[in-house]
């Protein structure tokens, strides 16, 4: 085993705890990374799946010495944030962190937005008073290597705000992210008789959209496992969720096939997505590709665990 | 008076917060608070406004470090950066200018220098497109005509009384402004707009452009052509008086400097109508509708 993934959190939005989510799991985005021999920790995303993995991490990884590890945060929307006060090994002082996200451009600094969970008005503990030590990373695009032949890249996706995706390269096996993404569009585009309808912007637009989609396939290229967004339908994308920032089943599907990935996992599904749902789209998609790819699909489902 | 560092640290510090034009706060408010607006009305409103613009380039310029060549394009960037983040940055840039309206363009009338600025931007891209340049490099000739006289912005605003000074001193002296910058305050506008280019990490055209377009003559770099479009637009704005920024008794230019853009006088005298026609669906398209 050269990397190991194990979900936590596979949710968009808004944790969905009940029946009908039950089994795909209703904690948002968190991901387990496990590099090597050594059983390396990376994590990626404070969702509130974060909270399970803390006591694995606690029980697994604390009797065998001071926790520190890196947490790869893919931007700070409230669903990949909202767990990490409940993230206990902060609250030891053995604890060390490198906690790692997209740059800020607005006034306020990563550790600034992450660690304002931490006040009074949101919690009764204040950042000051956790023991950990605790280190903030503002990421652009680029490369890092984090040492022991781990390397990661990232790229930036297509959200509301900016978000990071991430390339592991270990051991010569590659695990990408790309979510929360939206296949990039030509927001200029418009028919010639609609007001402002601007022919060089349109132009322009479609090149900038294209070329962007392209890196992001460049991106996550041969990729052993792919954890793309895939929250809506085709259907649902145009019934009013364009420009939302997420991908539908079809593009990533394709985008991933076009991109030599081996393994896609489906991810950051919609809270209103019942497990029944999500199985039946998952059966639609797999008998429409069928035989025309050689790509392995699954459905990210929380506890279950990918290894290459 | 204070010393040329004392007043480049002034600079420097009002730079870092620079404010949009009073005269776009109004619609980019509207605008960027509109949760159904155009991709098309936010871009037509940031190419209005110089320093929104130079905001928005930086930030594309310094998010995607790793580009090889420098975005100038607007289109672009937004498709890059995504709506709801340039209409956050358009938003703070509008607040700060909110704020610093009272006492704001003392010297300079603020609706001259927006009418001379996006003149110089719209001829400069028609000049380009006279001259059969490439469809995608127009916008980058538009740019340049913009971004051209930032550096008046902090120099009218910090020093707003030598800025008086030095504007009735180009009267008295029939002279061209940035000698009686110098003059009374130990810095001209293209310094100051050279240290704008470079704060917002614009690269190196822009920077070529706004430092050196009134030394023609002694301008090293690569960048020649676009240089030359600006000066000629800029002496068209001047001489034509669409739009005020101070400079009434310009230096003219060499008939070399034609002869190498391989356009006339006439050519720039054909522009007048376009260019005035752009300036004026860009007010009323400032003009916030209620």
């Amino acid at each position: 085993m050269s990397i190991r993934l194990t979900f936590w959190g596979v949710r968009g939005s808004i944790p969905v705890p009940g029946p009908t989510t039950v089994k795909y799991g209703g904690n948002t985005s968190c991901l387990e990374l496990r590099f090597g021999k050594e059983d390396r920790l990376i994590i990626m995303d404070f969702g509130s799946g974060i909270r399970e993995l803390a006591t694995v991490i606690m029980k697994k990884d604390l009797p065998r010495g001071p926790i520190k590890t890196s947490v790869f945060l893919t931007h700070t929307h409230s669903d990949h944030i909202m767990g990490f006060p409940f993230f206990t090994p902060l609250f030891l002082p053995t604890t060390e962190l490198d906690i790692y996200g997209p740059v800020s451009f607005e006034d306020d600094t990563l550790d600034k937005i992450v660690g304002d969970q931490l006040r009074y008005r949101y919690f009764p503990i204040r950042l000051e008073e956790l023991r950990a030590k605790i280190n903030y990373f503002p990421l652009k695009e680029g490369s890092l290597d984090l040492g022991g032949g781990l390397t990661v890249t990232t790229k930036y996706l297509n959200h509301p705000i900016l978000v990071l995706g991430y390339r592991f390269e270990f051991d010569g096996k590659v695990l990408c992210t790309a979510y929360d993404h939206e296949m990039f569009q030509n927001v200029f585009e418009a028919k010639p008789d609609q007001p402002g309808y601007n022919e060089a912007a349109v132009k322009e637009g479609e090149i900038a959209a294209r070329e962007q989609n392209e890196k992001v396939q460049q991106f996550y290229k041969d990729a052993d496992i792919l954890v793309h967004d895939t929250q809506y339908t085709h259907k649902e994308y145009l019934a009013g969720k364009k420009g939302w920032g997420h991908s539908t089943f079809g593009s990533a599907i394709k985008s991933a096939h076009k991109a030599g990935v081996k393994h896609l996992v489906l991810f950051h599904h919609d809270p209103l997505r019942t497990d029944q749902q999500l199985e039946g789209l998952y059966k639609a998609y797999m008998s429409l590709i069928r035989g025309r790819t050689r790509m392995k699909v699954s459905i990210a489902q929380e506890g279950k665990t990918i290894e290459v | 008076m204070q010393d040329k560092q004392q007043i480049l640290a002034v600079i420097q510090t009002y730079i870092a917060k620079m404010p949009s034009l009073p005269i776009t706060v109004s619609k980019i408010l509207q605008i960027a608070n509109d949760p159904k607006t155009s991709p098309s009305d936010l871009n037509f409103m940031i190419s209005l406004d110089p320093v929104l613009m130079g905001r928005v380039m930086k930030l594309i310029n310094s998010a995607y470090y790793s580009l090889n060549t420098q975005i100038t394009s607007l289109v672009r960037a937004i498709i890059m950066l995504g709506i709801n983040t340039v209409k956050n940055l358009a938003l703070s840039t509008a607040v700060l200018g909110q704020l610093s309206t009272k006492g704001n363009f003392q010297a300079l009338n603020i609706d001259g220098f927006w009418r001379h600025s996006l003149c110089v931007g719209v001829t400069a891209k028609l000049i380009a497109i006279k001259r059969k340049k490439d469809p995608k490099q127009l916008e980058e000739y538009f740019v340049a005509g913009l971004l051209h006289d930032i550096g008046k912005i902090p120099l009218n605003n910090k020093l707003s009384a030598e800025y008086v000074t030095a504007l009735s001193l180009t009267d008295k002296e029939r002279g061209p402004l940035y000698i009686l910058e110098e003059r009374t305050m130990e810095v001209n506008h293209c310094e100051v707009g050279r240290l704008i280019i470079k704060n917002w990490n614009l690269g190196p055209v822009m920077e070529d452009i706004v430092f050196f377009h009134h030394f023609l003559d002694s301008y090293p770099g690569d960048n020649r052509d676009i240089l030359l479009t600006v000066a000629a637009a800029n002496f068209f704005a001047n001489t034509y008086q669409i739009g005020f920024s101070g400079d009434r008794y310009p230096e003219k230019l060499p008939q070399s400097l034609y002869e190498e853009l391989g356009i006339t006088l006439d050519d720039l005298e054909a522009m007048e109508e376009k260019a005035n026609s752009e300036i004026e669906k860009a007010k009323v398209f400032l003009s916030v509708s209620q």
